[in-house]
């Protein structure tokens, strides 16, 4: 499955086509389907859902019925005693009516409990690991514990997934169905020469076959064929149909016993500032160790071959060792010169100058820099926030880099485009391909970069090339 | 005098520096290494007079150097350590004189600019004497948890202080404020009193005595 957990950032990773198969594959794909392992944990996940959700019905149906039967035996005896009839709807209504209130307490923590086991069975025979809702927050007191536990959202909607699933789970269990009553109707003709071996005369009963059409009868043996052809059918059709409602299901359960949109996106939220956070410090401290290995050292070293060559020109205007003088300044110069370059490139890496006049001017600087050559289009009509810019900036610098480092390209193309508050940064080559954010190549820390904002990292780099990611990114940080 | 030195120090082109500046006036560098383990070993080795030792350096460009500087301290006693570092932290400032201030010293990098000054300070330190960076000892006076003691001093009397945590002796502190030594040892006979400090000649047990009474 594609779908990307709120665990992990969006990375969308396409790989290179398969070629497509014809006819005769497909005909071979459903002669397996019953088979594989992936329809058989769809079916043991109907065959335990279907009862399941059913058993909801017992719950909505017995328990009135329950206070049905109780008023009506408390009516009785009132009845008996006075005989009222309206003693009975009276003694109805004290037992039905707190009964019924006290059932809508339960509702939603009993429901939360089903949804729990349905999210196990989702995640532990469909593969899909759906996070529960956070719990509900009981304040002190019986009155909050009251009022938090009828406005639980998540309980309550688990409720409605119970009864929506209704209709599923019959799906489910026709489909359980199917695959139990096909199985079985495939043995007839193997059983029907030993138990019907009567002789000739006698005339006996025919045997019923269950059938998606009604009950088939057979007489004669070679009418268990037809049973036999009906159960391969059934046999068939019954991994789509589990196929079918177990999606179905999966649905259900993602959209509606979920954490919920809000909850959901919180979680995102924090994740997102986690990164945030952890980004920010990583930056600070690799700017510090920058800076203390580079420009420190050498203003260190620059200074000190000052103070050599200051103390070595001597004080009264004798200079004994004009050579070595000119060699501590020549290296002082140097020192100078390179603790300049090294701050102007430290300096570069934290804010680029050129983006102060917009992206494309900075991103044509850094494409007049590349080692490979570089095909830039940009067509930006609205200007991004400043903040978008520059995550822009250094994502197409960290492909650049990327590229020039793993591809062995011969050609980089970036097109950067605007599109319904959306920027859209695409940066390929023609190189060797393979890309991928798994490897460790940087790829993973920029999409995290890029999700931090609610942008998306497309990556399409086949074994063997050619490689385009795409970058999108909203053009504002927050919408509000 | 000719000192024999072993210099701890990772960045390569200050450490070049360093042993020009060392072997210009005339001292012997014995061996010039780039971490904490490299540096015990050529101590046990060379039994230098002094070593000169990187806070930062490989493998985890934390404080190894300070780390590596702390077991010279015990294990060869007779070899002094003079840290350098980028920064002045008070803790390892703290944690280098704690027992005992003698062969010590913790100097900015910046200072190394001061030829002569910083070639004294190893001179000292070697001889078995301090050298702390006005920096330290301003952080260190700073923190002080006897701040009410300090601020009976005068100004003056605080910079003679000051100068007297660095590990100058009487003459040393006159030249560098431009007094008269025999003002110095007014101010320094004030500061004994007023901090009621015992009265000392060795410049090390003025120094731990000044460095003790400020919370070091």
């Amino acid at each position: 499955m594609g779908s990307t957990g709120p665990a992990s950032p969006a990375v969308n990773r396409v790989p290179g086509g398969r070629p497509g198969h014809p006819v005769a594959g497909l005909a071979r794909r459903a002669v397996r389907a019953p088979v594989t392992g992936r329809a058989l944990r769809e079916l043991a996940f109907c065959a335990i859902e279907g009862p399941l959700g059913l058993s909801v019905l017992v719950a909505v149906f017995a328990l009135p019925a329950l206070g049905l039967l109780a008023a009506l035996l408390a009516g009785g005896g009132a009845g008996t005693a006075g005989g009222h009839p309206r003693g009975a709807v009276t003694a109805y209504g004290l037992v039905f009516v707190p009964l019924l209130l006290s059932l809508l307490v339960l509702v939603p923590s009993g429901a939360r409990r089903f949804a729990a086991v349905h999210r196990g069975l989702a995640a532990r025979l469909l593969g899909e690991p759906i996070p529960g809702p956070p719990p509900v927050r009981h304040g002190r007191g019986p009155a909050r514990w009251l009022a938090a536990t009828l406005r639980d959202g998540p309980g309550w909607r688990a409720a409605a997934y119970l009864l929506v699933k209704l209709p599923v789970a019959v799906a489910e269990l026709y489909a359980v169905f199917l695959a139990a009553a096909g199985l079985a109707n495939l043995t007839y003709p193997f059983w029907w020469p030993f138990f019907r071996n009567h002789p000739p005369g006698v005339r006996l009963g025919p045997v019923g076959a269950l059938t998606p059409f009604g009950t088939l009868w057979v007489a004669t043996f070679p009418g268990t064929f037809a049973v036999f052809a009906a159960g391969a059918a059934m046999i068939l059709a019954s991994p789509w149909l589990a196929r079918g409602a177990s999606t179905a299901d999966r649905w259900l359960i993602r959209g509606m016993l979920g954490p919920g949109m809000l909850a959901q996106r919180v979680a995102d939220l924090e994740q997102a500032r986690a990164l945030a956070v952890d980004d920010s410090a990583a930056i600070l401290r690799r700017l510090e160790r920058d800076l203390h290995d580079g420009a420190q050292v050498r203003l260190a070293t620059l200074a000190m071959n000052l103070g050599m060559a200051k103390e070595k020109l001597g004080e009264d205007g004798q200079v004994p060792d004009p050579d070595a003088v000119r060699e501590l300044l020549d290296a002082a110069h140097r020192g100078a010169k390179d603790a300049l370059a090294e701050l102007r490139s430290l300096a570069r890496g934290i804010h680029p100058a050129a983006l102060d006049n917009g992206l494309a001017d900075a991103l044509a600087t850094l494409a007049a820099g590349s080692a490979i050559p570089v095909d830039l289009q940009a067509q930006v009509p609205v200007r991004p926030a400043r903040a978008i810019e520059t995550i822009g900036y250094f994502c197409v610098a960290e492909l650049l880099a990327n590229a020039a480092k793993h591809s062995s390209a011969t050609r980089i193309e970036i097109r950067v485009t605007g599109r319904e508050n959306v920027l859209v940064l695409e940066v390929s080559d023609d190189g060797t391909g393979g890309a991928d954010p798994a490897e460790g190549s940087g790829l993973a820390g920029l999409a995290q970069r890029v999700a931090v904002v609610d942008g998306r990292l497309d990556i399409v780099s086949p074994p063997g090339g050619p490689t385009r990611i795409t970058a999108e990114l909203p053009l504002r940080v927050s919408t509000s | 005098m000719t000192l024999q030195v072993v210099i701890a120090e990772d960045a390569a082109l200050f450490r070049a520096g360093l042993v020009r500046l060392l072997e210009d006036r005339g001292h012997q560098v014995c061996a010039e290494v780039a971490d904490g383990d490299a540096l015990l070993d050529a101590v046990a080795r060379w039994h230098p007079d002094v070593a000169v030792v990187d806070v930062r350096m490989p493998p985890t460009h934390t404080d190894e150097g300070l780390r590596a500087a702390l077991r010279l301290r015990s294990e060869h006693p007779g070899t002094g350590v003079l840290v350098l570092s980028q920064y002045i932290e008070t803790r390892y400032a703290t944690r280098l004189l704690a027992g005992s201030a003698a062969g010590v010293g913790y100097l900015l990098k910046d200072r190394v600019a001061d030829v002569a000054e910083f070639a004294a300070a190893l001179a000292r330190v070697a001889g078995g004497g301090t050298a702390l960076d006005p920096e330290v000892v301003s952080q260190l006076v700073r923190s002080s948890s006897h701040a009410a003691g300090l601020a009976t001093l005068t100004t003056r009397e605080r910079e003679v202080l000051a100068l007297m945590a660095e590990g100058r002796s009487n003459a040393g502190i006159a030249a560098a404020l431009v007094i008269s030594a025999g003002a110095v040892e007014k101010h320094v006979a004030s500061i004994f009193a007023k901090l009621s400090l015992p009265v000392s000649e060795a410049d090390n047990r003025r120094v731990l005595a000044v460095l003790r009474y400020v919370g070091a």
